[in-house]
C-alpha cells in the first residue's frame, strides 16, 4: 500500500478513572517507591546517562563542564573574513539588513574614494545585539556566506552600549567558523570563496581589509574579541569532558565503522607528519557503552597536542575540527593544514 | 447533523431566515485584479453568507440549532479602511460532522453609531472574551455583552490600536525618540 | 450573628503560579470562592499589527514567540495558512518532518504541563522536573535540527528549514525508547496518589454542553466528554495517515485531563513510531524549491488554517492585499478561548483549587496576550 493509498484509524477511548477502587494510601506509597527508586539509580548509578534513561545523573556541572553545541546552534551573527588574504567576504548587498524582521542590521556600502562609486565592502556594519532574535535568517539569506550565526553564547555584560557591536568586534576568521560548523562550511567553501575572490578584484587599495583584521590570522577562537575566554580552560575542558563525552555527544553523527577509519587516516597523517603529537588512545578512559563518543576526546587531544593547530577551543569537545567530515575531506583538510604549516614555518 | 456544502448556507438562510441576508452584497461577487486599491477588497466568494448585524444572533442559533454547528471557534474583525467598512468574520465548525467551516460575515460602518453588533455572549459565553477584544482593538460595540472592557490594554486608553488610521509609530502615549 | 464579608483578593500578576502574568481578582466568602476576574495584557506585544508590518517570512520567528513551549507547532500553522493562501504544495517528506516535530512538542508540552500543573498543587516539583528533563532531552533535539531550543523558527512556506537526518532519527529512537518508561513512572507515582486524587477529583468540573459554548479546545474540550480533535475531524499534514485514538474523560474535572493528557501522550508517542516507519517512503525533499520565501506575494484572498496545538485549536487567520505584508494577521490562541471557562470552573471551589483548575487548563501567556 503506497503511503498516500494508507487510511489511519483510531477510536474514542474514555479514560479510566477507578473510581470505585479502594484507597487507603496504597496509591501514594506505590508512588513514593518510584521515587525512592529513582533516588537510589540517581544516588548510584551510573553518571552522564544516555537520552533513553529514565534513571541516572543528567547533570552538567556548568560552567566546569559544558554541554557540546550542535553545528546549527544559532546565538549571534558574526561576519567572515578569508584568512590568507585578510578580505571581508561580506559585498554589503543589504540582504541581511532587508530580511532581519526586528531590523537590527545596519550596513553603510563602502566607496571607492577616487571615484565614488560604490565597491562591494561593508564600510560600516552595526549589529544591535541586544535586539537581535538570533532567528539566522541573515545567515540563512546571505548569498555570500558572510555573515554567519555564532554559537557563543555568554555575552552577558553591564555595560549595555557595548551590545551595538560595530564591524571590527564582529568579525572573525574563516578558521574560526570552521572550528564550530565544519561540515556546514563545507558544503559552501567552494562557492564562498569563489565568489570572494570575484569581489577581490572589484574593491580597490585596502578596502576589504581595513577593519582591524590581521593578513594571514589564523586565530585561535579563544583569542578572538571575547575577553574574558581563557585559552587554558579550553583545553582543560575537554578532559572532564571527556566524560561527560555521552551527554556532549549531540553533534557527533560518525558510525562505528568511519570513526575507525578516520583513526586510521589520522594515524598515517600523524606518521606522515613525523609522529608529533599524541598517539590516538582507544582505551581512553571512558565507559564502554558508548563507542562513537570516545571520538570526540581522542579527537580533541592530538589537536591540543599537534603545534600549531588551532585550539579546540572553550566551545569544547564538538569544536575540534574534523570531527563530523567524511574522510577524503578530513584527509584534505589536513593536507591543507599541513601545507599551510610548512609555509609558516613553525 | 450533515455538513453543508459550499454555498449551501446562503440558500438555507434564504430559505429559512432571508431577513437576515445582507442583500447590498449579495451582488458584489468580483474577484478584483490587481493589488493597487489601498488594502484588499472584501472577496465576496459564493459560498459567503452575510448577514445584517442585527440578525447575527438568529443566525447563530440557526447554525447551532437546526444545522448542528455548535462550536463557534472565531470571531475576527478586518478593518477595510479604503471601504468605510469594518467585517467580522464568524468562524463555526461541526463537532459531531468534522469537517470543514462555515463562515458568516458582518460588515459595518467605521463610525461609532454604525460600529455596533448584537453580542453573542449572553447566549454563546464562547464569545465573550473574542468580543472583547474585538471591542478593545477596534472599537466594535456589543450591546448585551455582560462585560464589555478592554482585555488587552489597560482600561483608561484612549483610541482602537489595530483600526488602520491608528498611528503604527508614535502616539500620545508613547514618546518618540530620534533614531 | 456573625456578620461576614467577602474579600476580594488579587492573584497576581507576579506569581509563581499563574503561568505567566495573570492576574485573577477573586472574590471569595470565607474560603470559597465566589467570583473570578482575569485580567489580561501583562505580556501584550502587539503581535498582531506586527504581523501587518512584517512580510511574511519576518513574521515566522514572532510566531515562535506566541505559545513559546512549542515554538514547532506555531511554525507549522502559520506556514500552513501561508501555505493556503498562496497555494503551495508542500512536499511528502517535510509533512512527515513537521509531524515528527508536533508529535514531539506534544508529549513535551503535556509532560511539564502535568508536571507544573502538580506544582501548583504542592507536590513540589518532583513531577515537574521529570516533566522537564524529557523535555530537555526533546529539546536537544530541537537544537539539533533547528539551531535553537525554544524559539525554533523550523517551517518556511513549502516545507521545513532543514531536513533531518540519520543522527537526529538515532537519537529520536533513542528517546523513544525510554519514553514508554517515562510514561509508566509517571503514571505510577501519579494516577493513584491519593494526594492528588484529593485535589484533583471533581474540582473545576466542566460539563460537557457548557465546554462546546464556552468554545473551549483541545485536552480541556475532550476531557469533558466531546471528542473532537482536529488532527481526525478535518485531518492536515498526513495525520489521516496514523492510527491514533482519541482519549475522552467522562466528567470534566481536572482528574479527567490530567488523565487526558497523560493519554495523549501516549497517543503522540504512537504516532512518533508510524512516522518514523513510514518516513523512509515519503517523496519528495524537505522544502518546496519553487517558493521565493522573502519575496512572497500571494494573491488576495483569505486563509484560515489551524492545527490541534497541545493547547487547543491553534489558528492563523490571514487576509492578503497581494502585497508581501498581510493585510490582516490574527491568531486563534487557544489559551486565551479556554479561559473564558475560569470563571465558571472555578466558582463554588476553594481559593487553593483555583490555582489547580488553571494549572489545568494549561495555559501559557504569550499566546493569551499575543
Amino acid at each position: 500500500m503506497t503511503l498516500a493509498n494508507r487510511q489511519g484509524t483510531g477510536v474514542v477511548v474514555p479514560v479510566e478513572r477507578n473510581d470505585q477502587r479502594f484507597r487507603a494510601g496504597q496509591g501514594t506509597a506505590a508512588g513514593l517507591s518510584i521515587v525512592f527508586r529513582k533516588f537510589r539509580k540517581a544516588l548510584f548509578g551510573k553518571p552522564n546517562s544516555d537520552r533513553s534513561d529514565t534513571e541516572g545523573q543528567f547533570n552538567v556541572q556548568y560552567p566546569e563542564e559544558r554541554l557540546a553545541l550542535p553545528e546549527a546552534y544559532r546565538n549571534m551573527p558574526i561576519l567572515l573574513f578569508d584568512d590568507a588574504t585578510g578580505h571581508e567576504l561580506c559585498t554589503s548587498c543589504f540582504q541581511c539588513e532587508r530580511v532581519c524582521p526586528p531590523q537590527v542590521i545596519h550596513i553603510t556600502q563602502a566607496k571607492d574614494p577616487a571615484t565614488g562609486k560604490p565597491v562591494p565592502s561593508a564600510a560600516e556594519f552595526i549589529i544591535e545585539y541586544d535586539t537581535c532574535m538570533s532567528c539566522g535568517y541573515c545567515a540563512e539569506v546571505c548569498p555570500f556566506d558572510a555573515i554567519k550565526m555564532d554559537h557563543d553564547y555568554e555575552l552577558s555584560t553591564s555595560n549595555h552600549p557595548e551590545l551595538d557591536v560595530n564591524y571590527n568586534r564582529l568579525l572573525r576568521p574563516v578558521s574560526y567558523y570552521e572550528t564550530i560548523a565544519p561540515t556546514l562550511w563545507n558544503d559552501v567553501r567552494e562557492s564562498a570563496m569563489k565568489k570572494l575572490q570575484n569581489n577581490i578584484k572589484r574593491r580597490p587599495g585596502a578596502i576589504g581589509v581595513d577593519h582591524g583584521q590581521k593578513v594571514g590570522a589564523k586565530a585561535a577562537p579563544a583569542a578572538v574579541a571575547r575577553p574574558a575566554e581563557p585559552a587554558g580552560g579550553g583545553a582543560s575542558a575537554v578532559a572532564p569532558a571527556a566524560k561527560r563525552a555521552s551527554v556532549a555527544a549531540i553533534g557527533k553523527s560518525m558510525s562505528e565503522e568511519r570513526l575507525a577509519k578516520l583513526q586510521s587516516i589520522r594515524a598515517a597523517n600523524q606518521s606522515k607528519r613525523g609522529g608529533a603529537g599524541a598517539p590516538i588512545d582507544t582505551a581512553h578512559a571512558v565507559e564502554a557503552d558508548v563507542a562513537v563518543q570516545p571520538s570526540t576526546a581522542q579527537v580533541a587531544a592530538p589537536d591540543a597536542a599537534t603545534p600549531g593547530s588551532v585550539a579546540p577551543g572553550a566551545t569544547g569537545p564538538v569544536a575540534a575540527v574534523g570531527t563530523n567530515m567524511s574522510e577524503e575531506k578530513r584527509a584534505k583538510l589536513e593536507a591543507i593544514r599541513a601545507a599551510k604549516r610548512a609555509q609558516e614555518g613553525e | 447533523m450533515a455538513l453543508l456544502l459550499k454555498g449551501e448556507l446562503r440558500s438555507k438562510l434564504q430559505a429559512e431566515l432571508p431577513a437576515a441576508l445582507d442583500v447590498r452584497w449579495a451582488n458584489q461577487a468580483t474577484a478584483p485584479e490587481t493589488a493597487e486599491h489601498a488594502g484588499a477588497l472584501p472577496v465576496l466568494i459564493e459560498d459567503d453568507a452575510v448577514v445584517h448585524a442585527a440578525q447575527i444572533v438568529p443566525v447563530a442559533h440557526f447554525l447551532r440549532d437546526t444545522l448542528g454547528y455548535d462550536y463557534l471557534s472565531n470571531i475576527t474583525v478586518v478593518d477595510y479602511l479604503a471601504f468605510s467598512i469594518m467585517e467580522l468574520v464568524y468562524q463555526f465548525y461541526n463537532t459531531t460532522a468534522g469537517g470543514a467551516d462555515v463562515r458568516v460575515r458582518v460588515r459595518i460602518g467605521r463610525t461609532p453609531e454604525a460600529c455596533i453588533v448584537p453580542s453573542l455572549s449572553p447566549t454563546w459565553p464562547g464569545a465573550n472574551l473574542q468580543e472583547r477584544e474585538a471591542y478593545d482593538m477596534y472599537g466594535v460595540v456589543f450591546p448585551g455583552h455582560p462585560n464589555l472592557a478592554r482585555v488587552y490594554m489597560w482600561d483608561e486608553f484612549k483610541g482602537f490600536p489595530m483600526r488602520k488610521d491608528f498611528p503604527k509609530t508614535g502616539d500620545k502615549y508613547t514618546h518618540v525618540t530620534g533614531e | 450573628m456573625l456578620k461576614t464579608e467577602e474579600l476580594r483578593i488579587n492573584i497576581g500578576p507576579q506569581h509563581p503560579s499563574t503561568h505567566g502574568v495573570f492576574r485573577m481578582l477573586v472574590t471569595v466568602d470565607g474560603e470559597t470562592l465566589v467570583d473570578l476576574k482575569p485580567v489580561f495584557g501583562y505580556l501584550h506585544r502587539n503581535h498582531e499589527q506586527l504581523g501587518e508590518v512584517n512580510s511574511y517570512l519576518q513574521n515566522m520567528p514572532f510566531t515562535d514567540r506566541l505559545d513559546y513551549f512549542n515554538s514547532m507547532i506555531n511554525n507549522h500553522a502559520y506556514a500552513r495558512s501561508v501555505e493556503m493562501l498562496a497555494g503551495i504544495e508542500v512536499p511528502e517528506r517535510a509533512q512527515y518532518i513537521r509531524v515528527i516535530m508536533d508529535e514531539l512538542s506534544r508529549i513535551l508540552n503535556h509532560a511539564t504541563a502535568l508536571g507544573f500543573m502538580l506544582g501548583d498543587m504542592g507536590a513540589w516539583q518532583t513531577a515537574l522536573l521529570w516533566g522537564l528533563r524529557e523535555r530537555e532531552k526533546i529539546l536537544d533535539l530541537f537544537e539539533y535540527v533547528s539551531g535553537a531550543r525554544m524559539m525554533c523558527n523550523y517551517a518556511r512556506f513549502g516545507g521545513v528549514a532543514r531536513d533531518i537526518d540519520d543522527y537526529f532519527i538515532t537519537e529520536t529512537r533513542k528517546l523513544m525508547d525510554g519514553l514508554p518508561h517515562y510514561f509508566d513512572d509517571f503514571e505510577g507515582l501519579l494516577t493513584n496518589s491519593e494526594i492528588l486524587l484529593a485535589r484533583a477529583r471533581n474540582i473545576g468540573v466542566l460539563p460537557k454542553d457548557l465546554a462546546l459554548s464556552y468554545s473551549v479546545t483541545g485536552p480541556v474540550l475532550r476531557a469533558s466528554g466531546v471528542p473532537y480533535d482536529i488532527r481526525r475531524a478535518e485531518p492536515y499534514a498526513v495525520y489521516d495517515r496514523f492510527d491514533f485514538d482519541i482519549p475522552v474523560g467522562t466528567v470534566g474535572d481536572v482528574y479527567d485531563r490530567f488523565l487526558v493528557r497523560i493519554a495523549e501522550m501516549r497517543q503522540a508517542y504512537r504516532i512518533l513510531e508510524q512516522a518514523f516507519q513510514q518516513l523512509p517512503e515519503a517523496s519528495g525533499g524537505h522544502i518546496n524549491p519553487k517558493v521565493k520565501q522573502q519575496s512572497l506575494k500571494p494573491p488576495i484572498g483569505e486563509a484560515y488554517a489551524r492545527v490541534e496545538s497541545p493547547k487547543g485549536e491553534l489558528g492563523f487567520y490571514l487576509v492578503s492585499d497581494g502585497t508581501g505584508n498581510a493585510y490582516r494577521y490574527k491568531v486563534r490562541a487557544p489559551s486565551f478561548i479556554n479561559l473564558t471557562a475560569l470563571a465558571d470552573m472555578c466558582k463554588g471551589y476553594k481559593l487553593a483549587d483555583a490555582m489547580v483548575i488553571l494549572g489545568s487548563i494549561d495555559i501559557v501567556m504569550g499566546e493569551v496576550d499575543r
